[in-house]
């Protein structure tokens, strides 16, 4: 079986920052394994500007944000392979793939896993009604406008106010379909203020807070959908009932890291995150395997994508090079606002950036980090919000490798 | 004029299926009338996909006997026909005195029935065949099993139709008129001849068995809703686990699919619409809730669909649910086979009631046997289970075998241009869907509907408005975002 | 004038309260940056946006190549904006940051293209 000192499974916006990186840190033995036919993930559909402002202080749209990683690659040399689904990851870093050109098995001596994430669908949420056509997630509903140059929609609501949606509502009334309003279960949006303003308000699009849809109409295309307003326990109110019609529904209801391929190779997952546990080196708790992006934890920008999956090659570089990696003793415990951090587990003994998402709106609040009693990282935020992640540096002078780190959120 | 058939059976499920498939072994000419646009689109397709031991019907009923019958076969069937099958066994699970006593007269009447193997278990024993059941005894009957509804009656379809019988999508039947030794089937695409008529409706069997002339069978629906389960649950089931039932009605089960799925359902709802399959918000609270007694694995997180299927129940004046009705009433309509509220267990009985109704035909006039009728036909090889060396050469042979298009059920570009050219002739999206399992995964075609959308432009020339999603007008396109030339 | 904004100038975007005199701003507050103030002088003035959208590809190994403007354009000119782009169609292969028309509609700004397309093999 042929070696390899690095596979990297995914050529998405993780995969390709990794790759670059771990070259850039003397490593040479790399292969990136690719399923579609070019390299860049998601970024490809993700035709609309705004990529880019904190990696590389400029606006870019995601196709020239992933063609910057991907002119490194090839100005490398560093091996990819596209066209090739990797089937298997096991315990001890066998990668099995498939490709046109047949069955490849690698024996790796780490393996980063830059797989990204999936959309949650419409069983998963179990949304009432009929199963006509017409229902698409906003990725699908992006890959069939910007990769296929197919229009799936022309009356159109949207479930959920994540970012894919809102770019979806502008991308689809600047192509002539019609969409009638944005429909959010929580009582504040999923996705970036400034996707509200620009996706939203600026095309008269109407964003419904704390409302759901209840019923799916139609036995061939949609023909309709029951709107309600929903309680504080996310209960419908009855009475509050609306039929709109519509020939297509999009879905925006979230985004899941996509870990079979982890959980194959004996990877432990974290409930929060549906992401690994990780360590500061981004390893799993398999020694080798490492994660970043949103397979571990689902980002708000792709730039954070990039720089954490270059954190982790720095890590992974060293694995590579010099054997196991310290070990990182120290839990990251999170107080009930917070919905997790990462990574979960530090060594106390180099400096570590964490990151995290609060879990509901919270206004002039600060964002604390104590080890033993003893506060050792803050940062002040005039307004955290669900949709935003945040990260906190902290310093290693400040920790000690005994006793769990305690993220708070204090106002 | 067109050409006049032998016979022609209206409904092309698994039980219109078989009768063509049993039929075509005959020397005649069949065509089969489907109102769909493929074969499994109702109750065939919605269903518990369990293969009935027939334990739980009243002694010397059709449904008792056929049941028995069809479970004895489904073996040998499955490996003709090349369906997944798996024999798993399955558990009945009770608490009380009552249900003990329940489930000893079900075991009776099993036995009574010719259904062999079962026992009554207990809790022990219960835990070592279903770790994390929740139940004090059980009864067990090792021969039930589970097998893909859609494979299923698609295989049955495509035997028939290797064997000579026509399949037309659809041919919504609208109206029958008797002619000189024979009928004409009027359908929303033209009249069809012939001289026998089988209806196999299913949910239309009252509806038809009415334009045969045989009026007054009352037919209702039992509607009831399943939620599908991710695959991470399947290996915490080895097998069904049902409830202790009654003799008309199974109770919510949770049941391991042949793919590696659960399923939870159904509750049963009577229902005259038989064209909505809507799942409605309480019913799924209820079945999570309900399954929950039974098996403690059941999570929100865990949910990848739901759907609902519809049984078609012949019920007397006073509502009490009847056997199967299979018949040939000279005096009313000659040389017509009526198949009659052929509900659960049907899809285990499947191929002994098309027996049942052929020798009906029998007795009435001679059938040629056809020395070329071949019982076996080849499904679509699945990539995925093969192992590592089979799926090398399997590339080697066919490159299209290395190209993934569905990611979580990992179903090659090979496997879909199979099904896109499938022998039916279907072209839908749930079609290639029900053929390849492509879409069928936890996410649901996120990844690879596009790929399959396009592969069924490219394969039939067909244009992206005309490809429809499952149902005659479920367009799934409106158009090109900018024109090509 | 008390009014809100959201500036969508970067992924921060800070809630700006602005009061307005006259339709000037007197004073902006909650802004992390001085992007925010630039920004609301322009809301007010004369807002802009920039826009993404596809052009056809003629014989290209993708139907389409994505195409964004280098500078934004006053938001109520988006949809003369997209009719022009509309008219557009390139041969493959085409390559990302090709300009395929200067001065879109007389202001400061191209439509230029954001991905490669290579020409279709065989």
């Amino acid at each position: 079986m042929e070696k390899k000192a690095v596979i990297i499974v995914g050529g998405g916006p993780a995969g390709l920052a990794a790759a670059v990186e771990l070259y850039n840190k003397g490593i040479r033995d790399i292969l990136i394994l690719e399923r579609e036919k070019h390299l860049g993930g998601i970024l490809r559909q993700c035709i609309h500007d705004g990529f880019g402002l904190t990696r590389f202080k400029t606006t870019l749209s995601g196709p020239e944000y992933a063609q910057r990683f991907i002119d490194e690659v090839l100005e490398k040399g560093i091996p990819f392979l596209t066209d090739t689904t990797v089937l298997d990851v096991s315990e001890d870093k066998v990668v099995t793939a498939a490709s046109r050109k047949g069955l490849i098995r690698f024996q790796a001596q780490s393996v980063i896993l830059t797989m990204g994430c999936r959309e949650r669908t419409r069983g998963a949420l179990g949304i009432p009604g009929e199963r006509p056509a017409g229902v698409f997630t906003a990725g699908v509903a992006q890959a069939y406008m910007n990769l296929y140059n197919r229009m799936p929609a022309k009356e159109v609501v949207i479930l959920g106010s994540g970012d894919i949606g809102m770019i979806m509502a502008r991308r689809l009334t600047l192509e002539g379909a019609h969409v009638q309003a944005v429909f959010e279960i929580q009582p504040i949006p999923s996705g970036l203020p400034r996707n509200i303003e620009q996706c939203l308000n600026d095309y008269h699009i109407p964003l419904y807070l704390s409302h759901t849809i209840t019923e799916i109409h139609g036995g061939s295309r949609l023909t309709g959908v029951t709107v309600a307003q929903v309680d504080e326990h996310f209960q419908p109110i009855p009475g509050t009932e609306k039929d709109y019609t519509c020939d297509t529904l999009i879905l925006s209801v979230g985004l899941l890291p996509e870990n079979e391929l982890s959980i194959d190779a004996g990877v432990q997952l974290d409930n929060r995150t549906r992401g690994a546990v990780v360590d500061e080196h981004f390893q799993t708790n398999v020694e080798g395997i490492f994660a970043a992006g949103n397979v571990l934890h689902v980002h708000d920008l792709v730039d954070f994508v990039s720089m954490e999956a270059e954190a982790l090659a720095d890590s992974a570089a060293a694995y590579v090079t010099n054997g196991p990696l310290p070990e990182c003793p120290v839990q990251v415990i999170a107080d009930g606002n917070i919905g997790h951090t990462i990574p979960q587990k530090i060594s106390g003994q180099k400096d570590v950036r964490l990151s995290m998402r609060v879990k509901r709106l919270i206004k002039d609040c600060r964002v604390v980090v104590r080890q033993n009693g003893e506060e050792i990282a803050a940062k002040r935020m005039k307004k955290a919000l669900p949709a935003e992640m945040i990260q906190i540096l902290v310093k290693a002078d400040k920790m000690t490798s005994t006793g769990d780190l305690e993220v708070s959120i204090e106002c | 004029m067109k050409e006049r058939y032998d016979v022609l059976i209206i409904g092309g499920g698994m039980v219109g299926s078989a009768v063509a498939r049993e039929l075509s072994r005959y020397d005649l000419r069949i065509g089969v009338l489907e109102k769909n646009l493929d074969v499994c689109y109702e109750t065939s397709g919605r269903n518990s996909a369990v293969v009935h031991g027939g334990f739980a019907y009243d002694p010397g009923t059709l449904k008792a006997k056929l049941c028995v019958e069809g479970n004895q076969m489904m073996g040998q069937l499955a490996e003709e026909l090349d369906f997944p099958f798996l024999r798993c066994g399955k558990v009945l699970v009770g608490n009380t005195d009552e249900d003990m006593e329940t489930l000893k007269r079900t075991l009776k009447q099993g036995e009574t029935n010719g259904s062999v193997g079962l026992e009554i278990i207990d809790e022990d024993r219960l835990h070592e065949l279903v770790p994390a059941v929740v139940g004090k005894f059980a009864m067990f009957s090792p021969n039930s099993g589970i097998l893909d509804p859609f494979q299923y009656t698609i295989a049955l379809a495509e035997n028939a139709h290797e064997n000579g019988a026509d399949y037309f999508f659809d041919h919504e039947a609208t109206g029958i008129s008797r002619e000189q030794d024979g009928y004409v089937i009027s359908t929303v695409q033209g009249d069809y001849h012939t001289r026998w008529v089988v209806n196999a409706a299913g949910l239309g069997c009252g509806k038809i068995s009415d334009m045969l002339g045989i009026k007054g069978y009352k037919i209702i629906g039992s509607k009831g809703d399943y939620i599908i389960l991710d695959k991470r649950t399947g290996p915490l089931l080895p097998m069904p686990v049902y409830p202790v039932p009654s003799n008309t009605y199974m109770g919510i089960h949770v049941t391991n699919t042949i793919d590696g799925n659960v399923t939870i359902g159904p509750n049963a709802d009577m229902v005259t619409d038989f064209d909505y399959y809507g799942v409605p918000q309480k019913n799924m609270d209820y079945l999570a809730k309900s399954a929950s007694d039974l098996w403690p694995h059941i999570h929100k997180a865990d949910y990848i669909r739901n759907y609902s299927g519809i049984l078609p129940k012949w019920v007397d004046d006073n509502g009490v649910i009847q056997d199967f009705k299979i018949e040939i009433r000279d005096e009313l309509a000659p040389q017509a086979v009526n198949l009659v509220g052929i509900e659960s267990p049907g899809l285990t009985a499947a191929v002994p009631i098309a027996r049942y109704a052929i020798n009906l035909m029998k007795q009435r006039e001679e059938l040629k046997e056809k020395a070329d009728f071949n019982p076996r036909r080849k499904g679509i090889v699945r990539f995925e289970s093969l192992s590592t060396e089979e799926k090398a050469r399997m590339i080697k042979e066919n490159p299209d075998y290395g190209e993934v298009i569905c990611r979580c059920e990992k179903v090659t570009r090979a496997e879909i241009l199979a099904a896109i050219h499938n022998p039916l002739g279907v072209s839908t999206m749930v079609g290639i869907k029900y053929r390849t399992r492509s879409m069928m995964g936890r996410c649901q075609g996120g990844y690879c509907q596009m790929r399959v959308e396009q592969m069924i432009e490219e394969e039939l020339g067909r244009k992206e408005t005309e490809v429809l999603y499952a149902r005659q007008n479920s367009q799934v396109l409106f158009g090109k975002v900018r024109e090509e030339d | 004038m008390l009014r809100e904004f959201t500036c969508i100038i970067c992924p921060n975007g800070c809630e700006l309260e602005v009061e307005i005199q006259d339709g000037k701003a007197v004073s902006i507050t909650g802004n992390l940056c001085p992007k925010g103030v630039t920004y609301v002088q322009q809301e007010l003035t004369n807002p802009q946006r920039n826009i993404a959208t596809s052009v056809p590809v003629k014989g290209g190994e993708l139907p389409l190549a994505s195409v964004r403007l280098t500078n934004p354009i006053p938001k109520d000119k988006i949809f003369e904006a997209m009719a022009e782009i509309r008219k557009l169609s390139v041969e493959a292969p085409i390559q990302a940051g090709t300009v395929l028309i200067e001065n879109l509609l007389g202001y400061d700004s191209n439509v230029i293209v954001t991905k490669t397309v290579e020409k279709k093999q065989g």
